[in-house]
């Protein structure tokens, strides 16, 4: 087996192990009825609220939709009580922070949110220093594979 | 007053003794299986919970009636209990990816979940549930059988995602829910069997584990937050005006 392959062995199992701890805490409810994971959405803007209470903590953010208004984004997370064996707390994310969340859409028309979401600061780094800070689809990390 | 303060500090003394992570409680009989502890019940342990695990299609997935399959068409994810912190109950609770603790006192055994905070009470004493004891979680009564613990669960309430709520198949006031529970190792398995004649043709079930818990691991309170569970509601597409 070369050096690459020895990577790639690697990679993949840090990425099931990703995979593993992201659908932990998604756990309390199927998304596919509330979000289409055939598709990807991106808002970046200012945190208005961060709720952090079970079942799912819920980030607020205010930014441009795909025709420019500037609409309140719901970005579900997972259980805080799972959350916080990760390293997040109540204070990990401030109101007024800049962030940018890419993930899949919600189904209804007219509603802005966003779940299984990858956040990080606009220049694409991480919010929590060490800690894990995406929480992406098992598909997501299937078509990295 | 006195021996009323003495009797509750001596209370609090042996649940908090009995609590401890890991540790036997100290009035458990001696020749019995040790099931007590925080127990993993995450990705870590097993795969997550869906609308194909723990009940796969083409394997264990339960052979519903016609009225199970009318209720099944007619249900609406926006009804399930869930999005208003109502717990999930056997045989769903036993599959939950969370933590879960085992006390082991010598006439009952205490199943707490920490997902929605919910403790279940399985009598070892030889009590039988009255009319009274209907519940969401059923009354429980269980024995030791050889290096296993047999828990038989009745007298539950009628609850429409009481079977699966992945799959929106409900369970009657007739569920009854065997488990089995026994050591493998360092890991504890259950085989959770459930029978209810008013929606399956017959009984289905499945076999699954927990890994010990992280080590000085204590249960933190849930606190379901009931606008929060249903916070993500309205992203779905109505299926009924």
């Amino acid at each position: 087996m070369t050096v690459q392959r020895y990577l790639s062995a690697a990679a993949v199992s840090i990425a099931a192990a990703l995979v593993l701890s992201a659908a932990s805490t998604l756990a309390h409810h199927a998304t596919t009825a509330f979000y289409d994971s055939s598709k990807k959405v991106e808002a970046q803007g200012k945190v208005t609220k961060f709720v952090f209470m079970n079942p799912h903590a819920y980030l607020y953010i205010d930014a441009p939709n795909a025709s420019g208004t500037i609409v309140n984004w719901q970005i579900e997370l997972g259980a805080p009580i799972s959350l916080k064996r990760t390293g997040w707390t109540p204070e990990t994310i401030q109101v007024g922070a800049e962030l940018k969340v890419v993930g899949a859409p919600s189904r209804a028309e007219g509603t802005y949110g966003i779940c299984c979401a990858r956040i990080t600061r606009p220049d694409g780094t991480p919010i929590v220093a060490g800690g894990r800070v995406t929480e992406e689809r098992p598909e997501e990390q299937k078509e990295k594979k | 007053m006195k021996a009323t303060r003495g009797c509750a500090a001596a209370l609090l003394v042996a649940f908090a003794l009995a609590s401890r992570p890991g540790a036997q409680s100290p009035a458990a009989p001696d020749n019995i299986p040790d099931f007590s502890g925080i127990w993993d019940g995450t990705a870590r342990a097993r795969p997550v919970n869906s609308d194909n695990v723990p009940w796969t299609r083409g394997k264990n997935f339960p052979e519903v009636n016609e009225r199970a399959l009318a209720y099944m068409k007619v249900f609406d994810e926006a009804i399930a209990p869930k999005y208003d912190c109502q717990p999930a109950t056997p045989p769903a609770i036993e599959y939950d990816p969370y933590m879960m603790e085992v006390v082991q006192w010598p006439d009952r055994v205490l199943f707490r979940y920490e997902k929605d905070d919910q403790l279940r009470t399985v009598w070892l004493d030889g009590r039988k549930p009255t009319s009274l004891d209907f519940s969401l979680q059923g009354f429980s009564v269980g024995h030791y059988e050889g290096n296993a613990l047999i828990v038989e669960t009745t007298n539950f309430v009628f609850d429409i995602t009481g079977f699966d709520d992945y799959n929106g198949i409900p369970s009657s006031s007739q569920k009854r829910v065997r488990e089995r529970y026994w050591r493998d190792g360092s890991d504890l398995r259950v085989t959770v069997t459930v029978e209810d004649p008013m929606f399956l043709r017959k009984p289905a079930e499945y076999t699954t584990r927990w890994i010990p818990g992280p080590k000085g691991y204590r249960l933190s309170a849930f606190n379901c937050d009931p606008e929060s569970a249903r916070a993500s509601v309205k992203f779905m597409p109505a299926k009924y005006k």
